[in-house]
């Protein structure tokens, strides 16, 4: 287990990115399981990290892994008492739960070289036209200025490109250890910004 | 607050958060912008947490770097062709599936019948332990059971398909005037290819279920008849009327008419039939479909008392659910939930409910807390 000693002076910020959404993965995996409607699955995400975050602000958990699951799991039970509604798919046995996180996300502490091979993977997966503007961004470090240029896209669309592809490549950075259905991620984020690539061309 | 508004609000604040950040990216962030950036992420967890996690993939993203390494300027990596793994979506189910498309595609030809009785037969035995299907080919008609639990597609020979839910006793026989089917009991969902020569009849006790091409679903229960029509129309008689016996109770379930000798079923009707009457809802293509889930292998509860969840399960599970407290009955919920799965349904009860679950060796018995 990963527990930090002596890193209590250590940023929130960086402490939640290391040890909690590198889960995120098995993470969404978890609430896809237990939750029938895909629609929901976003916020029950950020509604899990909401509760993690806050709570590690008052105290670090010593299993940080094993406190994101247990969080989302108490999450869904309070959902399902307000809602009177238990909107659980049972695909799988409850009661294999915690071994089921096991499975999910077995301990591994990432090598660089593992890092690395993630963030290739995520790179690939991306659309065209975010892969390209992350790559001339980030590696040859153009300016968005030159990237508009480079692409032959109006100026003031690339920040739009720039966030779109900021957002997708989260999702595939931190939900894409195990290959999983690119479209509903596709829906997530281009409901609100689809007019980004048309207007482009 | 609906769920579907909090939904796009945990979209909407990615989205705001991916702007923020692309927007100090861009040249001209001042101070001033700064300080707003500030104030948003101060304003809630929900920014700040959306924040930090673009932010740090973005910060991620710069180790592409040493992956560019090689790559020359002005030269954007294509990614690799993926291996495109093909992993069937039921992984648990999904011998027994092939298995049954197997058996399903052979029946349908009609000349090989005696051959493909047996194939049928030997394929059941294969998966009789899940599924538990019977064919029978009888003169007068073939006849199909699913045990308790069982789930069977068939495709007939006019290019009909019939699926069978659970504990179904079924006789189908076309002749060159009509397509005949008698349903003792249990559920069967009907895709009836056109032909306007030869009508589809389903006789279900007293009701006759008459179609040319069309989708429904014609359930029995003893004297209790549903109806559930997803395409198309459907026309719901009653059979010859029933010698002298006349309706104990006065009707109170029909909609206008006693006891109406036809009623016309469109698309997204949901009709039930008893002694007293009929009832015909009207519901959209797509609820219609939801109560049809169980062609999935799926109970859809929306709004459910436990007491008819229980109900419902039981006609899947041998191991029967008994609400010994009404009040427990009363609860409504709702979800999906696979239709064998008794055992993870009511574990779920007993966690988001004041329920106590008794699992007993032949019952699992519902009280209150």
């Amino acid at each position: 287990m990963a527990v930090m000693s002596g890193a209590m002076d250590e940023p929130l910020e960086a402490w939640f990115a290391r040890e909690i959404l590198a889960h995120e993965d098995a993470l969404v995996r978890y609430l896809r399981r237990m939750w029938s409607d895909r629609d929901e699955i976003h916020d029950l995400r950020q509604e899990t990290y909401i509760r993690v975050y806050e709570a590690a602000g008052k105290a670090r958990p010593h299993s940080p892994k094993a406190f994101l699951f247990t969080t989302a799991r108490h999450l869904l039970a309070d959902r399902i008492r307000r809602e009177r509604v238990v909107s659980i798919e049972t695909r799988g046995d409850i009661e294999a739960l915690d071994v089921l996180i096991d499975e999910i996300s077995p301990e591994e502490r990432a090598s660089a070289h593992e890092e690395l091979r993630t963030i290739a993977r995520a790179f690939e997966r991306l659309p065209p036209r975010c892969r390209e503007v992350l790559w001339l961004r980030r590696v040859e470090e153009l300016s968005q200025k030159e990237v508009a240029a480079r692409l032959k896209i109006r100026e003031g669309m690339v920040e739009k490109h720039v966030a779109k592809a900021m957002r997708r490549f989260a999702e595939a950075l931190f939900g894409g250890r195990r290959r999983r259905s690119r479209k509903k991620s596709k829906e997530t984020i281009d409901g609100e910004d689809d007019h980004v690539d048309q207007q482009t061309d | 607050m609906t769920a579907k508004t909090i939904m796009s609000t945990s979209r909407q604040i990615e989205a705001q958060a991916a702007s923020w950040l692309a927007r100090r990216d861009a040249p001209g962030w001042r101070p001033a912008d700064e300080a707003a950036l500030n104030a948003w992420l101060t304003e809630s967890t929900a920014h700040k947490v959306a924040f930090i996690r673009l932010e740090a993939a973005w910060h991620a993203s710069q180790k592409l770097k040493a992956l560019g390494a090689g790559v020359p300027k002005g030269v954007i990596p294509a990614p690799r062709l993926r291996r495109r793994s093909r992993v069937l979506r039921s992984r648990g189910g999904s011998a027994v599936e092939s298995a049954r498309a197997g058996t399903g595609q052979r029946i349908g030809s009609r000349r090989r019948r005696g051959r493909l009785a047996l194939y049928g037969l030997a394929a059941s035995v294969l998966v009789g332990a899940v599924v538990g299907s019977v064919w029978l080919f009888q003169p007068g008609g073939s006849v199909y059971r699913t045990a308790v639990g069982g789930l069977e597609a068939v495709p007939l020979t006019d290019g009909s398909k019939v699926t069978l839910n659970t504990d179904t006793d079924v006789r189908i026989e076309l002749s060159p005037s009509e397509r005949r089917v008698d349903l003792e009991h249990g559920e069967v969902f009907f895709e009836v290819a056109h032909d306007a020569t030869r009508p589809f009849v389903v006789r279900a006790g007293d009701k006759r279920v008459v179609a040319v091409g069309t989708k429904f679903s014609v359930r029995r229960d003893g004297d209790e008849v549903w109806v559930v029509v997803t395409e198309g129309k459907v026309r719901m008689e009653n059979r010859a009327a029933p010698s002298g016996a006349a309706p104990a109770q006065p009707p109170t379930l029909s909609s206008g008419s006693a006891s109406p000798e036809v009623v016309f079923l469109p698309a997204g009707s949901v009709a039930h039939a008893a002694a007293t009457g009929v009832l015909v809802k009207e519901e959209t293509a797509a609820e219609a479909e939801a109560a049809l889930s169980w062609r999935q292998g799926y109970v859809v509860l929306h709004d459910t008392p436990i007491a008819d969840a229980a109900a419902e399960f039981n006609r899947y599970n041998s191991r029967k659910i008994v609400v010994a407290d009404p009040e427990v009955g009363e609860i409504h919920i709702g979800g999906n939930f696979r239709s064998t799965s008794t055992d993870a349904f009511v574990r779920l009860l007993a966690d988001g409910f004041p329920i106590r679950v008794d699992e007993r060796e032949e019952e699992i018995v519902l009280t209150k807390k």
